[in-house]
């Protein structure tokens, strides 16, 4: 080979491999411009999303406290142990790393699977809470050996009066998958982030979103070892609000005190504004056993109970009126033009269907003698009401009965409210596809058959036969606040309050009934003297009256438990505690201008008045000498 | 007079060259401040090796060239042997034995071979310049096969090939028959199957993440993500000199050696990356511009080989950074933190200007 071609080959090969190298520039420039110019914002975010991190800021929750600043739902600061559910590691060997510290029981093992079941998302979970000073100090020393422990300082929810008061109160539990598909729904699911709780019943769960604030964050710069460089942003937490309650513990205490030994539900109101001074479901239970997630056991012991404590009776209990309706019953006559003064019945113990098909026995043998409507309410004589009630005819009983807010749910600011029910023919047939006797008129005209109300029902008709002008409804809230309101309570900041119950209080100066024309309000007027007289001599209810110094109205009731076969009699000492009747009772005092109104469910609790109407006078008592 | 013998010493340099590889390092010793953190110690180790890299050209730029046609076939010798040294007393880092401790620094073997290759090629071509044929051609690719098989051996893929192909860029120079090397490269196709099957099980992931780099993005693909994400996230005007934060913070791995050019384009983003390869393109431009016109053989097949082998390092890093081939463990020419990296490269343009300035004296 010739050297002059060589040369010639080389040059073209050089001009050749120079193109190549031009051509791969342009590529890689291309490259880089696809990186940086079209998918530069891809890049960008996934640059951030490597480094910055955001941190929630958890709201402090506010507290609830009674109207006189008593706290009733508090937080406190506690120190947990916690574990990272994905990089956990094996729990058996965590208890014994930690026995030196805290003893980590079978409970608290069970207790953290459970959560770890439930939980949502992966933040650490508790393994021990409520660690004592000691612990901590333990575990802070040597935290060097358990790399996979987090521990942690957080509010938890206390009620410091724990059984007392914990229907109304309700209680919070950890978030579980069904609260986020509510809170998804409803889009509130990003102002739970990072917190762990939700109430769940009572006002926690009513006023959940007054209460629980909404979580602040910072955004954290960290580096790939997920150190932190530095903070960006500070977004601080709008910490919930406090709720003042209606409620007065004092009262409340004093209630729940005289219901020790039974089961039921009072609930106390007062007659101008509605609101709920006195709360009673009982049996109760420990509502601080559920904040950081309830065992099994106690689970168990409290779902699995005969006697219920976790149902909230004043709302979600379903009980005949007995005799309670009676009042009710009297004032549809009354408006119906029936029964009215002077008309009288001697009653001899029974009364008989107008076509002789069946007998009706009243509660007292031999009967109440001459009986008018006054009596008749006064003496609690069926007799009397059976025949009313197959004169009246159901249509014309319900529409009163309905007006008083019977078979309608109150509105009370409790969730789970029941709607008890109005029976009617229409509703039988709907329901059992069976036709309407008139002998269930008779006996629905003395609060016995199908017809159910909760004791917030009850109570609110008689608030309702006192005040008939307004449309109430039983408020619990009082005053929704900034938080620590009551402490400052005693400097001038009134400017605290941020805002006023929003409804009920007001409310009452809005709708006026068109129900004063003198004739219903005449009418209504019988039937309080009729209820004031239930507490004299004569009276069904007269013992609590006796040594009282104010006048008190009232009117008992009893509600089969169970319907006696035909020719059996019914004698209280030879049943069981469970079949025995329900007692109930309503009142209100004093009777010339009434203050406070009480309806109360005493289960199994036999007759009215005696076991119901001295619970129903200590709490007269006490809140009529209170605001006197 | 000295000053005058002090001005001599430098008359050899090529000015035009010297500007831009002198910028160029600027730019990369800007690079590594930030990408090292402004790490003093790390700076300064590097400076000297510049300084060292800056001797070393000056006084390569003044050796005659027929010293370095003469020594040729030694040096090859000695670079031979310096890797075997490696493959069995050098010291294992990253998984692959590449360096041998030399007290006060670590020589890398697989470095110096980039340029003994080139002169024991161009030292061959020139010898039989009137006879090449066949078996010259045969002889070249001997030459070139034992040390990059010794380097594939080492673990290291990337210096294999980069030394192969400007290896190979020298006996395409020297006027391989063109039939010949598209039967090769059939030859390479058909033979890729049991490469691939010699390859170690990393290295086959790295492929493959490529392909596809969702595959395994903790693993290998892991380094090629947030390479491209830092490229990426540098956008047009880029982040700002130690603003960024793929860098900053770390997700970026080995920012000071392999991953440079990635802190680079996040910081400077594109313009910068335009502005660098307007001076790739000046010096490559210089480069192939002295080779052209190169009296003898020996001069235009070094300067050439050792041009192509600067560029394909600085493409394959480039290449492999922004995602266009596999993360190979590549330097960056003049600008990745690394001694023998450095030297080597301004070893390589210093023997270029010899061979520039001293045209004349070897006679064809």
């Amino acid at each position: 080979m010739d050297l002059y071609k060589f040369k010639h080959t080389f040059k073209q090969r050089l001009n050749f491999i120079f193109g190549i190298i031009i051509f791969i520039f342009l590529l890689l420039l291309i490259k880089f411009f696809y990186l940086q110019i079209i998918k530069f914002d891809n890049y960008s975010s996934l640059a951030k999303s490597n480094s910055l991190k955001i941190i929630p800021i958890p709201a402090i929750r506010g507290q609830i406290l009674d109207r006189n600043g008593e706290i009733l739902a508090a937080n406190k600061l506690i120190y947990t142990l916690e574990l990272d559910p994905e990089n956990k590691g094996d729990l058996n060997k965590i208890k014994k790393q930690l026995s030196n510290i805290a003893e980590i029981t079978k409970y608290d093992i069970k207790k953290y699977n459970k959560i770890l079941k439930e939980s949502y998302y992966s933040s650490t979970l508790p393994i021990k809470t409520n660690l004592t000073d000691v612990q901590v100090a333990k575990f802070i020393s040597h935290q060097y050996k358990y790399p996979n422990i987090f521990l942690k300082q957080k509010f938890s929810r206390t009620y410091p009066k724990e059984k007392s008061g914990a229907h109304f109160i309700g209680h919070i539990n950890r978030i579980n998958k069904n609260d986020i598909r509510r809170l998804v729904k409803t889009n509130k699911f990003e102002s739970y982030m990072g917190l762990d709780h939700i109430g769940k019943t009572g006002i926690e769960y009513f006023y959940e979103d007054i209460l629980h604030g909404y979580p602040g964050y910072k955004t954290i710069e960290v580096d790939v070892n997920n150190k932190v460089i530095r903070t960006l942003e500070i977004i601080e937490p709008k910490h919930g609000e406090d709720i003042i309650l209606n409620i007065d513990y004092k009262i409340q205490e004093i209630a729940e005190k005289a219901f020790e030994k039974y089961k039921g539900a009072m609930v106390a109101l007062n007659p101008e504004n509605g609101a709920v001074l006195a709360y009673v479901s009982q049996p109760s239970f420990n509502p601080n056993l559920f904040t950081n997630g309830i065992d099994e056991v106690n689970w168990r012991r409290l779902n699995d109970s005969i006697h219920k404590p976790l149902i909230n009776r004043v709302v979600s209990g379903l009980y005949p009126p007995g005799s309670t309706l009676k009042p009710f019953v009297a004032l549809a006559a009354l408006e119906n033009n029936i029964r009215r003064l002077p008309f009288s019945i001697i009653d001899k113990g029974f009364y008989n269907m107008p076509n002789e098909s069946k007998t009706f026995l009243d509660w007292k043998k031999g009967g109440h003698g001459e009986v008018d409507i006054i009596k008749a309410i006064v003496v609690s004589c069926d007799s009397f009401f059976y025949g009313l009630g197959v004169e009246l005819g159901i249509p014309k009983l319900n529409s009163v009965l309905k007006r008083f807010g019977f078979g309608e749910k109150t509105n009370i600011d409790m969730p789970n409210e029941k709607r008890g029910l109005i029976a009617s023919a229409k509703w039988k047939k709907e329901k059992y596809k069976k036709k309407w006797y008139q002998g269930e008129t008779a006996i629905t005209a003395i609060g016995q058959g199908y017809t159910q109300t909760t004791p917030i029902q009850l109570a609110l008709a008689t608030v309702k036969l006192i005040n008939p002008d307004y449309i109430l409804r039983p408020q619990l809230l009082k005053i929704i606040t900034t938080p620590n309101y009551m402490e400052s309570k005693s400097g001038n900041s009134t400017d605290q309050i941020k805002k006023i119950a929003p409804f009920g209080l007001q409310n009452m100066e809005i709708e006026k009934l068109n129900l004063s024309d003198t004739t219903k309000t005449d009418n209504l007027g019988l039937i309080r003297e009729a209820m004031s007289l239930v507490t004299k001599e004569g009276g069904t209810a007269a013992f609590i009256g006796r040594n009282s110094s104010y006048d008190i109205s009232a009117k008992t009731g009893t509600a089969q438990v169970f319907s006696l076969k035909k020719d059996e009699i019914y004698d209280e000492s030879k049943l069981p505690d469970e079949l025995k009747d329900h007692a109930l009772f309503i009142a209100f005092a004093p009777s010339e201008k009434p203050r406070l109104v009480i309806a109360i469910v005493v289960e199994n609790g036999g007759h009215g008045g005696s076991t119901a109407g001295p619970i129903a006078k200590k709490v007269f008592d006490a809140y009529l000498s209170e605001t006197n | 007079m000295l000053n005058l013998n002090f001005y001599k010493f430098f008359e050899n340099i090529d000015r035009v060259l010297m500007t831009l590889i002198i910028f160029l390092i600027s730019l990369g010793l800007i690079t590594l401040a930030s990408a090292s953190q402004q790490n003093i110690i790390l700076l300064g180790n590097q400076i000297i090796k510049i300084l060292i890299g800056i001797v070393l050209l000056v006084f390569l730029s003044n050796i005659d060239p027929k010293r370095f046609l003469f020594y040729s076939p030694h040096l090859y010798i000695v670079s031979l042997i310096l890797l075997l040294f490696v493959a069995f007393f050098g010291f294992e880092s990253h998984g692959a034995k590449r360096w041998i401790n030399l007290l006060f620094f670590n020589l890398q073997p697989s470095e110096i071979i980039k340029i003994t290759i080139p002169l024991m090629l161009a030292w061959l071509y020139h010898r039989f310049q009137n006879t090449i044929n066949y078996k010259i051609h045969s002889a070249a690719f001997i030459i070139l096969a034992i040390p990059c098989l010794i380097i594939f051996k080492q673990p290291d893929l990337g210096t294999a090939i980069l030394i192969g192909l400007s290896g190979f860029v020298i006996i395409f120079l020297a006027g391989l028959s063109l039939k010949f090397i598209i039967v090769s490269i059939f030859g390479f196709l058909l033979a890729l199957p049991y490469f691939w099957s010699t390859l170690h099980l990393y290295q086959q992931n790295r492929v493959l993440s490529l392909i596809d780099s969702a595959r395994d993005p903790l693993g290998a693909g892991y380094h090629s993500i947030q390479s491209m994400i830092a490229i990426g996230s540098g956008g047009f005007l880029g982040k700002g000199w130690s603003y960024g934060s793929q860098t900053q913070l770390n997700f970026l791995p080995e920012t000071t050696t392999d991953f440079i050019f990635s802190v680079y384009g996040e910081e400077f983003g594109l313009i910068g990356v335009i502005g660098i390869f307007i001076i790739y393109f000046f010096i490559l431009y210089r480069c192939i511009d002295m080779a052209k016109k190169m009296q003898n053989t020996f001069s235009r097949l070094i300067t050439a080989a050792l041009t192509f082998t600067l560029f394909i390092s600085t493409f394959v890093n480039i290449a492999m950074v922004s995602g266009v081939i596999p993360i190979v463990g590549a330097p960056l020419p003049f600008i990745s933190y690394g001694g023998t990296s450095i030297v080597v490269s301004l070893s390589m343009i210093g023997i270029i200007m010899s061979l520039h300035s001293h045209k004349s004296l070897i006679a064809n």
